[in-house]
């Protein structure tokens, strides 16, 4: 039976006739429907990865007292299958909704379009609109987009990773060479001049790319003076990751923000350090939580969903870690948590879900329909 | 004038003749030096431009020279290494510190080891191990970064290897072995590692897929001859595939941008920690211009850059050519020349403007 609250129309359909119009609370975007039946207009998606078991999370209350709250004001479901697919490829997977196989230390673009891309190009979003902030490095920059011809880098989210900019060893070569002078306004109009001069035509597209360039490059002077370099310790990148969510969030108010986050990995050779990042990231994530809750605008109009990328073993190692690869339901089901305005309040949904739902439910909640993707939308989520 | 000469016939005749008579009988060389094979080799070899007395020495000379200098070298097994350590992901805490590592180059210079056993030894590092914690995600990485193989679609390799890594005596792709450093000599020793070895270098240096059979002829020799390596490269580079090759513009990874711009700014290399810490903060961007573009900025403004007086410049259109052919390793067009010499004359434009619209256009983060 179609619910007619979360029916998908096409463009065909959304042109077929007046009585439609009135009747459907959709806006007709270049490629996509922005859902005007749903209060949500801002989505964070937090890949909580590195490996994280359901039992140091939802499992053991106190390491994670905001994602315990955020369940009990949204939706959890603590039985989302996964597979163990690397940290790269089963992350990558939670942004194309298709279980992506990929090498562990593999450097490149996946096939498959990424949320990101669904969303630029379905929804006509701007570069601005849409961003990750990472805590990985190079390979993580590797979630913006995809080769997909249909999609791909033009479609693509920004993407900062936090502890790769945001560090003192950064701050101190950059430091070293002083700060850029600020440029004349004619001394500008020169050099933009020369640019344009280079290599013949500009399009409309190179610059909208100018213009989010300039603004990224702003960003980038302002953050590095900021306080986010001067987070250290154990966890240290999945926390820069979160502060720059954070500061994004109240800069840019993009409409859909990705984290990815990794440290816990640690695991392998040490179970404490292991929870210890557990705890650093809950407390960080509840601070980007509390960010969105004292914003007017944000408060009420943003969803948050929280999942890692596959879980751990179920025992411990040798060396008294946790690796990753025992095939047991520790590793392959972890636990969703969604919250938004849109969606239920504290309840636990039992049913088993697959992480790569996680997209498809986002799609449908903006607006998009990821038409590669595999997953399904999260049953009963919606309020 | 008699480099220019040189470079306008070569230009006339192609590069590819290897013969040209004037009054006195003057070789020109196969695949002369010119602006673009210049500035690409270097970065090819040595992952950065030529410093500006390397520029006065090979411009106009043949290529062949430059192999012979530059494949006996440390720095170019150097930045083999660098590429290698980072198709593995081995930079930043993870990056090789031990002394038998950091040899590394020289002994490849030297041919007191090959390519293969130096992979063998980097894999063997701590680092490696450090880096790939657990015996799934070290023997996976093994499979997938050496051998190429698809560790799903064959997971008995996989289980196997575990229980090599484990201690426990298996079969392990054919070969019986016993600890973690087994699972890296019998992967290293598959004829496949130096496939996926000679194929990454390809990429490198040509950007194609090789023939099945050449390929075939390549490992042979490698697998004969551990030393084979530079003699591989200097037959690619010597082809007409790279002529080929010099007309597929690639992206600069971000290391190699920061290289470029430190020499072609400050006429010296960067440290390896300066290397690691701009690169590591440009991998963090999908899109790293707008960082270049600030980094760009920062050096060019900081005093420490190489830029004359605008009063110093007494030929302001020979400057902007050499510019274009110094940054981008091409020529300017007329136009391109009309336009920069005419807003050099601009009292609002400093040379640094010429310089900063050349470093932060896209032509000049590819190569």
């Amino acid at each position: 039976m179609i619910d007619p609250m979360n029916r998908r129309l096409d463009r065909r359909g959304f042109l077929s006739g007046a009585t439609a119009l009135s009747m459907v609370p959709f806006l007709p975007t270049t490629g996509g429907l922005l859902r005007l039946d749903r209060k949500t207009k801002h989505v964070i998606l937090v890949a909580f990865a590195g490996g994280v078991r359901t039992r140091e999370t939802l499992g053991t209350p106190a390491n994670v007292p905001n994602l315990v709250r955020m369940a009990g004001e949204g939706v959890a479901y603590p039985r989302a299958r996964t597979a163990n697919l690397g940290h790269f490829g089963a992350s990558l997977s939670i942004f194309t909704g298709i279980s992506e196989a990929r090498g562990i230390r593999e450097n490149s673009r996946g096939e498959d379009p990424t949320l990101f891309e669904y969303a630029r190009k379905d929804l006509g979003l701007k570069a601005s609109d849409v961003w990750i902030a990472t805590s990985g490095g190079a390979q993580q920059a590797n979630y913006a987009s995809s080769i997909h011809p249909d999609y791909g880098a033009r479609f693509a989210a920004n993407t900062l990773d936090g502890d790769g900019i945001f560090n003192q060893e950064f701050k101190r070569v950059l430091d070293a060479f002083g700060r850029p002078k600020e440029m004349e306004s004619r001394e500008r109009e020169v050099l933009d001049r020369l640019r344009r001069s280079l290599g013949g035509k500009k399009s409309a597209e190179d610059a909208a790319r100018a213009e989010n360039d300039a603004k990224v490059e702003r960003y980038i002077l302002d953050e590095l003076g900021s306080g986010t370099s001067e987070l250290r310790g154990t966890g240290s990148s999945d926390a820069k990751a979160l502060r720059v969510a954070r500061n994004l969030l109240s800069i840019f108010r993009p409409k859909l923000l990705g984290v990815v986050l990794r440290d816990a990995d640690v695991a392998h050779g040490n179970f404490n350090a292991y929870q210890e990042v557990i705890r650093r990231n809950d407390a960080m994530l509840g601070e980007l939580w509390a960010a969105v809750q004292s914003d007017p605008e944000l408060a009420d109009s943003t969803a948050i969903f929280v999942l890692p990328e596959f879980g751990r073993d179920a025992d411990l190692n040798s060396r008294r870690g946790l690796d990753h690869g025992d095939g047991s339901d520790d590793l392959n089901y972890v636990s969703i948590v969604a919250w938004g305005p849109d969606f239920g309040k504290g309840v636990k949904n039992l049913m088993e879900v697959r992480t790569i739902d996680v997209a498809a439910t986002i799609g449908n909640l903006m607006g998009f329909q990821g038409r590669y993707m595999r997953g399904k939308k999260l049953p009963k989520l919606f309020a | 004038m008699l480099l220019e000469a040189i470079l306008s016939l070569a230009t006339l005749a192609n590069i590819d003749d290897d013969v040209a008579q004037d009054d006195v009988t003057r070789a020109i060389p196969a695949y002369v030096l010119d602006e673009r094979r210049l500035r690409t080799s270097f970065l090819d070899l040595y992952g950065r431009p030529p410093l500006a007395d390397e520029r006065e020495v090979w411009r106009g000379r043949g290529l062949d020279e430059l192999l012979d200098e530059a494949l006996a070298s440390p720095e170019f097994f150097g930045h083999w290494l660098e590429e290698e350590l980072y198709y593995l992901l081995l930079i930043d805490n993870f990056r090789p510190r031990s002394e038998r590592v950091l040899r590394l180059p020289k002994d490849l210079a030297e041919e007191n080891i090959g390519v293969r056993d130096a992979l063998t030894m980097v894999a063997l590092s701590a680092s490696f191990d450090r880096r790939n914690p657990g015996p799934d995600t070290f023997v996976t990485v093994v499979l997938e970064q050496f051998l190429g193989q698809n560790v799903q679609a064959r997971p008995k390799d996989l289980e196997v290897g575990k229980k090599v890594y484990d201690g426990i005596e298996s079969k392990f792709l054919g070969k019986k072995g016993r600890s973690q450093a087994d699972v890296v000599r019998i992967a290293l020793g598959d004829r496949r590692a130096l496939e996926q070895l000679l194929l990454r270098a390809h990429d490198r240096f040509l950007r194609t897929q090789p023939e099945k059979r050449a390929l075939k002829d390549w490992v042979r020799t490698l697998d004969r001859d551990p030393y084979a390596f530079a003699k591989i490269v200097r037959g690619w580079m010597l082809s007409p595939a790279y002529t080929e090759r010099l007309a597929k513009k690639r992206s600069l990874p971000n290391h190699g941008f920061v290289r470029a711009l430190y020499v072609d700014l400050t006429n010296r290399q960067p440290t390896e920690d300066e290397v690691d810490r701009i690169r590591g903060a440009m991998d963090g961007l999908a899109d790293a211009g707008p960082l270049r573009s600030v980094f760009a900025r920062l050096v060019v403004d900081s005093g420490q850059a190489n830029v004359p007086k605008k009063g110093d410049i007494a030929d302001p259109t020979a400057w902007v050519a050499d510019l274009f052919g110094r940054l981008l390793g091409r020529v300017a067009t007329d136009e391109e020349l009309k336009d920069f010499v005419t807003a050099f004359h601009d009292p609002a434009c400093r040379p640094e403007t010429l310089l900063l619209a050349l470093l932060t256009h896209p032509d000049y983060a590819t190569w």
